[in-house]
């Protein structure tokens, strides 16, 4: 377990969409291996952070570093985001292909040894206990499946940080369950996890800290376990 | 005048037969076609890549303007392309007139049009979570592009079958810029145009059965091959 510092700071983010303020001159730093919970209203920009922060959608203005190493373009912050965060949809998309291929697509992005492919996504398969539909046809699969798939195909590449966009909403509670454990096990490993929802009460996902957006403003809020505490 | 059923039964003999002249037909028509399509489906799949996904100014109005093009007479595209590559016109110096190149030429004009209407249908329809996972798990935008295409393949070959299928059927710009010359640019539509014109309707049925043939094997892959991807999907 990495918990040497934060995988990503970014200070400054702004952000507009048509003329109207989205993101409001943020300042975030995000450590290994700990989840750190967003929530706002429908509509806060969370999604809009985590698309940032993933490199799928470039920022009005910032000061990036990552993993200690500042960026000087977006350019090249983009192309350090893509290769060191992954993002889930808060429905993943899965190809059109099987479990295994699914699983595979990064690492053949990346050129991996087809053996060393095989033993990872067998790993990954492990990881998330689907190892018996391991060629099915991903799309085939219930919601809580596809979403453990998508899990694993992120872990296999060993992001320094994972992006979830209301990763246990719409679940039935089996499911739910599975995917926190499978969350906070991603922390265990030494990812950095950021977990959106508009519903602060997680159960048993173990979050680190908690962060509230209104208004295009970031704030730290308590966590329930400190407020607890502070009651006694 | 022959009958429609012995004009039919001739067209059997001389397909079953392997007649020298029909097949060398044949074989001009599909290398002409095969070779436009082959060379307008990647730039126009880029193209309506780039018109589903890219923001730039005009792309409505470019997206219209391709629409519009889908009703353009193949006629008035040979006429305009003879009127270019004729000896007095500006691109008279390549003479390419009346060579198999220019009815590919006119073949591409034909095709690109659709290619890219029906090519820009099939990427707006795709999800953008498609493009943004790929992405995200460290897909360069070149493999973006190229997992999208496999996303959405059935819609492209749909597309490259209804390109194909416009321009092995057309006669117009075949004829004028290719000038049906026998054994060097003579297709099917412009032989069967030929025929008809001398009464010899047997060998214009013959090619005309090819075409027809062409057409159902053509949809009888892509029905097969989306029949899996239901299976599968």
């Amino acid at each position: 377990m990495n918990d040497a510092g934060p995988v990503l700071a970014v200070t400054g983010l702004g952000f507009s969409r048509s003329g109207r303020p989205v993101l409001r001159e943020l300042d975030l730093a995000l450590d290994a291996g700990r989840i750190t919970l967003l929530t706002g209203h429908n509509g806060s920009g969370k999604s809009t952070l985590l698309r940032i922060l993933a490199g799928l959608l470039p920022p009005d203005r910032g000061r990036w570093h990552i993993d200690g190493t500042p960026g000087s373009s977006w350019q090249e912050v983009r192309r350090s985001l893509l290769q060191r965060h992954c993002y889930l949809h808060q429905q993943p998309y899965l190809f059109d292909a099987t479990v295994f291929d699914n699983i595979a697509y990064g690492l053949r992005r990346r050129r991996v040894p087809r053996r060393e492919i095989a033993e990872r996504v067998a790993r990954a398969l492990r990881h998330v206990s689907l190892e018996p539909l391991r060629d099915r046809p991903a799309r085939a699969l219930s919601g809580g499946e596809q979403q453990r798939v998508a899990i694993a195909r992120a872990w296999v590449l060993r992001p320094r940080l994972m992006l979830l966009d209301e990763p246990v909403a719409n679940m039935d509670k089996p499911a739910r369950r599975r995917s926190i454990d499978l969350i906070n096990r991603l922390a265990e490993h030494g990812i950095a996890v950021v977990v959106t929802s508009h519903d602060p009460q997680h159960g048993e996902l173990r979050i680190r800290r908690h962060l509230h957006l209104y208004q295009g403003e970031l704030s730290e809020r308590r966590l329930r376990t400190e407020a607890a505490s502070a009651s006694h | 005048m022959e009958s429609l059923g012995e004009a039919g039964i001739q067209a059997l003999r001389l397909l079953l037969t392997g007649d020298p002249a029909l097949w060398t037909i044949i074989g001009i028509s599909f290398s002409v076609s095969l070779r436009a399509i082959l060379i307008a489906a990647p730039v126009a799949l880029l193209t309506a890549f780039a018109l589903a996904y890219a923001r730039f100014p005009g792309r409505r109005l470019l997206v219209a303007l391709f629409n519009t093009a889908l009703s353009i007479p193949a006629v008035v595209v040979g006429l305009t392309l003879y009127m270019l590559l004729s000896r007095a016109g500006p691109l008279g110096d390549w003479r390419l007139l009346f060579t198999q190149d220019a009815m590919i030429i006119g073949q591409i004009l034909l095709s690109f049009p659709i290619l890219v209407a029906m090519g820009h249908a099939a990427f707006q329809a795709t999800d953008r979570r498609a493009w943004e996972t790929a992405l995200t798990l460290g897909a360069s935008p070149w493999q973006a592009l190229l997992t999208l295409i496999h996303e959405i393949r059935f819609g492209l070959m749909a597309a490259l079958l209804a390109g194909f299928g416009r321009i092995i059927a057309e006669v117009g710009s075949s004829m004028m810029v290719g000038g049906n010359i026998l054994n060097h640019t003579r297709n099917i539509p412009t032989a069967i145009a030929l025929e008809t014109s001398k009464g010899s309707f047997a060998q214009g049925i013959a090619l005309g059965l090819v075409l027809l043939l062409l057409a159902l094997i053509l949809n009888l892959a892509l029905l097969t091959l989306q029949g899996r991807g239901e299976v599968t999907a």
